[in-house]
């Protein structure tokens, strides 16, 4: 059986600014297996969040492969990596992105909406709720179901951001800076629970973060600079 | 769809989507209103114009009517009537008078209802169902008066004696030859034969006509028109035009005018909530799509919940609208003088095709750009707007303006104009907005004002100007229009309107007429008055039926009032040439004629005057202002140049309550015919009443639709200012400043928005009064007066009720959201 997440080679990313070039990725070759969490740090501009962004498949490296799932993302268009992604991928980001017109029961509904009733692995639909329901509680947030985000401190923010994301129980996690945002006390807690839901769920972890910290409780750590892996 | 249903429910939270439903119920509300309300108006006016007529189409001849048609009718289970009417003499007593004889079949009227007296002067009476019996007429008083006779005399017709049984006071179609000289006689088609009155040289008018379901009466219509012989015509509803639908159509005119800012605005607020909406919904979407979500279902959740916002804001719309103008319709029933036709169905389509172009033109685009947010920019921090391009969105936009214009002024080249007129006017606020910041940015420095050149400098500024300036123009435009309107109108009906038309008096009485008015202090003028045909134009005879326009062919058949005096009319305006003063002769025409039959100055026209020619040039054109209920006359001739020819006068006189003068006047001038005009002038003058408050009604969603349309502009700005707010109180300015801030910038843009409004308002507040309106142009000022403290007060007031919650909120919280 194949154990491999994520496979990539030689992945190059430039985009036009100012009528050149900007080379942001310089090849990189990397490997993640199942159930791994991996750090990826650097100074800001290094290039971490575009490589984020093209592991998840968010977005198409200039030349190279990214492998998801044994699945090569070449050649897929936006829809059919959006497909791949579906119900198999969480992402925790530095400002939280929750949307403010809904509470946080409702943020982490979301996720289990977007997939098909008859999805394997997630509970059929009547269940969905109460699952999400779980996921807030696991995250100590059992008492603000109904609150709405701009009710929330930043901590309990990134919470209900941690239970959107591992409510589908993705195979894989991508976190941007996830206590990026938040006070050092509050972001102990933050990667606490984030390490102790995806010992839990079994979930493969990548972590971006300029935390050196935060990336020494990952499993290995990959240094990038100037758009190369150090 | 469970899923979408709830999504759209969440949306629903965000203010933005409450206001986007806000602005299209105000337009859809607006459109259907006015729609229904008009069409049950125009309902009205065609039942009515039907009872003038007779009957829902007439077919009328010169010679006998061809059977063919009178079957095609029966077939398409119309009823039909029959008319014959030709002058004729009637003898009684010792004397002899020319008649107009109507001879009627047994179905007549088809529409509306015969009136008589027993005695000439007594009341009148409704006879449903009834006409003069074998051996009987019935006839107008004045044939009584110049045979000097009563009911139940023995009158000799041809070969045939009758009792005149009763006197005729009125029938539905004799208003279409309201100034015929002879005494209407009417008789039972079944007592022609016997008289041996008519016969092929008989100038007789025969008329068929025809009542029954609508459609079926324009298929008749269709089947016989490529049937009809140069002699035979179909008389329609819509050829001539009373007072009471003159007004009604300029009235429509205004409430059409009304409905198509109202629109624009929404459509504006639209633009501006859609641009709230999919900034605030951007991040959510990159997430979502970051988790999985797939474009197609970006764009089912977003267009289902377009769709539901614009079919909710439809049906309340309708709903709204069908409410609204019962209340109008219900003003109006009183001078209708019987409940309004129900209304049709097509402005609820209407209001709901004015949701959805709105939604498909102003916010689809808008929000189309969100199915191409690429997830990528969630980890880029900065969330940018996906690109679209610039001309795709104009000219989304543009076509959606454009259709809207389009289906309220169901005029291709008259919403082409309006378009261009927008274009130009939104283009003059932009420059003239820029213009009047940079000024204020450079006076700012000078005064060494803190914040004067900052907000001189922001596009923010620019944006609300002329947002403001667009709202505030269409609510000045309409204050100024309609109030001309409205003068104009009371101008045209004062209270002491003529209400009765005396015709038919001979030369000989006017002095004694005029002696019995002086004393009796009624203000008049005698008019002359000759009968005549056009019958030749530059020397080149004229053709009726080379006119392709039925009002024409009519206009060149028929013989027209002439008139010649020296002093113009005050209900005339001279529009070319000059008037018979200093010795200047010819003709002066009215407009619309000259228009119609294709003549205008220094033309030569050659009347017959019972068999006399009259050949001159014209030297004038007038406007006529046909619902002032004063004689008017399609041609004026020089004072004099009338000679010798036979004529009659005529004129028109105010009563009031003195009506019993009427009968003393004709006792006296047994000759005169009075005709009580008053009841159409009452009808006239309610009218403007109930109109005049039907468009303030509408003026009143106009107004909504301003408020929204800046309650739009602000919260599109909300985040920005939000975001400033929580700066400049971490920079320690306490509750006053902010709130001085606030209010010094929308006093202050208000006031400009304001003037900048008053001034195209009144520009364009003339240009419209004079070519759609027919008012003259003036300068008034009061426009930029109201337009800059109306702006100041209302962009003042709106904008820090809209930021005023912000003011309470801590610093921190406000960078959180």
């Amino acid at each position: 059986m194949n154990n491999t997440a994520i496979q990539t080679n030689n992945l190059v990313k430039t985009i036009p600014q100012a009528g050149r070039d900007l080379q942001i990725l310089r090849g990189i070759s990397l490997h993640i297996d199942k159930g791994e969490s991996v750090a990826i740090t650097g100074m800001s501009g290094s290039g971490k969040s575009t490589l984020l962004g093209l592991l998840a498949g968010l977005d198409l490296p200039t030349s190279g492969t990214v492998q998801l799932f044994g699945q090569s993302l070449d050649g897929l268009d936006e829809d059919q990596r959006a497909a791949l992604r579906l119900g198999k991928v969480g992402f925790v980001f530095q400002s939280f992105h929750l949307l403010e017109n809904l509470t946080a029961l409702e943020n982490v509904m979301l996720p289990l909406e977007l997939n098909p009733p008859t999805h394997p692995g997630l509970p059929p639909q009547g269940g969905r709720e109460q699952r999400a329901r779980e996921a807030l509680q696991q995250v100590g947030l059992g008492e603000r179901l109904s609150h709405f985000p701009n009710q929330l401190s930043g901590g309990e923010q990134q919470r209900v951001a941690l239970a959107r994301a591992f409510v589908t129980r993705p195979q894989i996690l991508f976190a941007d800076e996830p206590t990026g945002n938040l006070d050092r006390a509050t972001g102990h807690e933050i990667s606490d629970l984030l390490f102790a839901l995806q010992e839990q769920v079994q979930t493969t972890l990548v972590l971006v973060t300029h935390d050196e910290t935060l990336a020494a409780r990952c499993q290995r750590h990959y240094r990038m600079e100037e758009g190369r892996l150090a | 769809m469970k899923h979408l249903l709830l999504h759209w429910q969440q949306r629903w939270r965000m203010p933005e989507l409450r206001l986007l439903l806000l602005a299209l119920m105000v337009s859809v509300t607006v459109v259907t209103t006015v729609g229904f309300f008009t069409s049950r108006v125009e309902n009205a006016m065609q039942a009515q114009a039907r009872q003038l007529l007779g009957g829902d189409l007439v077919l009328s001849s010169a010679r006998p009517l061809d059977q063919t048609y009178l079957q095609r009718a029966q077939q398409l289970g119309l009823a039909t009537a029959e008319t014959i009417t030709f002058p004729s003499m009637v003898s009684g007593g010792d004397k002899l008078q020319l008649s107009q004889l109507k001879v009627v079949s047994r179905t007549y009227p088809l529409q509306g209802e015969l009136k008589t007296a027993v005695v000439p002067g007594a009341a009148e009476q409704v006879v449903s169902g009834q006409l003069p019996a074998s051996g009987e007429i019935w006839a107008e008083a004045r044939l009584f008066a110049e045979l000097g006779v009563q009911p139940g005399a023995q009158v000799q017709l041809g070969k045939s004696t009758f009792t005149l049984a009763r006197v005729l006071t009125q029938e539905p179609d004799r208003s279409s030859n309201l100034f015929q000289l002879a005494p209407v006689v009417l008789m039972n088609l079944e007592d022609l034969p016997a008289t041996g009155l008519l016969t092929p040289a008989s100038r007789a008018s025969f008329n068929q006509l025809f009542a029954g379901e609508g459609n079926a009466v324009k298929q008749l219509k269709t089947a016989l028109t490529p049937l009809l012989k140069p002699t035979e015509r179909i008389r329609t509803l819509d050829e001539d035009l009373s007072s009471v639908q003159q007004t009604l159509q300029r009235s429509g005119r205004f409430l059409g005018l009304a409905t198509l800012l109202s629109v624009v605005l929404a459509g504006a607020a639209v633009v501006l909530t859609s641009t709230s909406l999919m900034r605030r919904e951007l991040p959510g979407v990159a997430v979502l799509k970051a988790m999985g979500m797939s474009r197609r279902q970006v764009l089912q959740d977003q267009a289902f919940s377009l769709l539901l916002t614009a079919l909710l804001a439809a049906v309340i719309g309708i709903g709204l609208g069908l409410l609204l103008q019962f209340v109008l319709a219900a003003w109006l029933s009183q001078f209708v003088g019987k409940d309004l036709p129900a209304p049709s169905l097509l402005p609820a389509l209407n209001g709901l095709l004015t949701a959805v172009v709105l939604l498909l033109g102003f916010a689809l685009p808008q929000l189309l750009r969100l199915v191409d947010t690429s997830p990528m920019q969630i980890l880029q921090g900065a969330l940018q707007r996906p690109r679209q391009s610039v001309w795709v969105m104009l000219a989304s936009l543009l076509l959606a303006v454009f259709g809207l214009l389009w289906l309220q002024a169901s005029d291709l080249k008259l919403a082409a104009m309006l378009l261009a007129g927008l274009l130009v006017g939104i283009g003059l606020f932009w420059a003239l907005a820029r213009l009047a910041l940079r000024l204020m940015q450079t006076l700012g420095r000078k005064w060494q004002s803190r914040w004067l050149p900052s907000l001189g400098r922001s596009r923010r500024a620019v944006l609300l100007v002329v947002v403001f300036a667009t709202g505030l123009f269409s609510l000045l435009l309409l204050t100024t229009v309609r109030t001309d309107l409205l003068d104009r109108w009371q101008e045209a009906l004062p209270a002491d309107a003529p209400d009765h038309f005396l015709i038919n008096i001979q030369p000989t009485e006017v002095n004694a007429l005029e002696q019995f008015f002086a004393e009796r202090k009624i203000k008049t003028r005698l008019y002359p008055m000759v009968r005549g045909r056009l019958v030749a134009v530059n020397g080149q005879p004229l053709d009726p039926d080379k006119f392709e326009n039925p009002r024409a062919q009519r206009l060149a058949e028929r013989e027209f009032n002439l008139s010649s005096f020296a002093e113009l009319p005050v209900s005339n305006a001279l529009l070319q040439g000059q008037w018979f003063e200093r010795g200047v002769t010819g003709f002066s025409i009215e407009k619309g004629i000259g228009e119609t039959l294709g003549f205008g100055m220094g033309d030569q026209l050659t009347f017959d005057i019972a068999g006399q020619r009259l050949t001159d040039t014209v030297s004038s054109v007038r406007e006529v202002r046909w619902d002032s209920m004063q004689p008017n006359f399609f041609v004026i001739a020089a004072p004099g140049s009338l000679g010798e020819m036979p004529s009659t006068f005529i004129t028109s006189i105010h009563l009031g309550e003195q009506k019993l003068l009427v009968t003393e006047l004709i006792r006296q001038f047994p000759s005169v015919t009075a005709i009580d005009v008053g009841a159409i002038v009452g009808q006239v003058r309610s009218l403007v009443g109930q109109v005049s408050m039907a468009v303030q009604g509408i003026f009143v969603f106009t107004l909504i639709a301003g408020v929204v349309v800046l309650v739009a502009a602000l919260q599109s700005q909300k985040a920005e200012r939000r975001r400033e707010i929580a700066i400049l109180k971490s920079l320690g300015a306490g509750r006053a400043e902010l709130q001085r801030r606030i209010w010094g910038e929308f006093l202050l843009l208000g006031g400009l928005a304001g003037l900048l409004a008053g001034l195209l308002a009144l520009t364009a507040g003339n240009l419209f009064g004079y070519y759609l309106f027919d008012l003259d142009l003036k300068l008034n000022l009061l426009p930029l007066l109201i337009g800059g403290v109306a702006g100041s007060v209302l962009v003042g007031v709106t904008g820090y009720w809209n930021l005023r919650g912000l003011l309470d909120v801590p610093p921190m919280s406000l960078l959180k959201a």
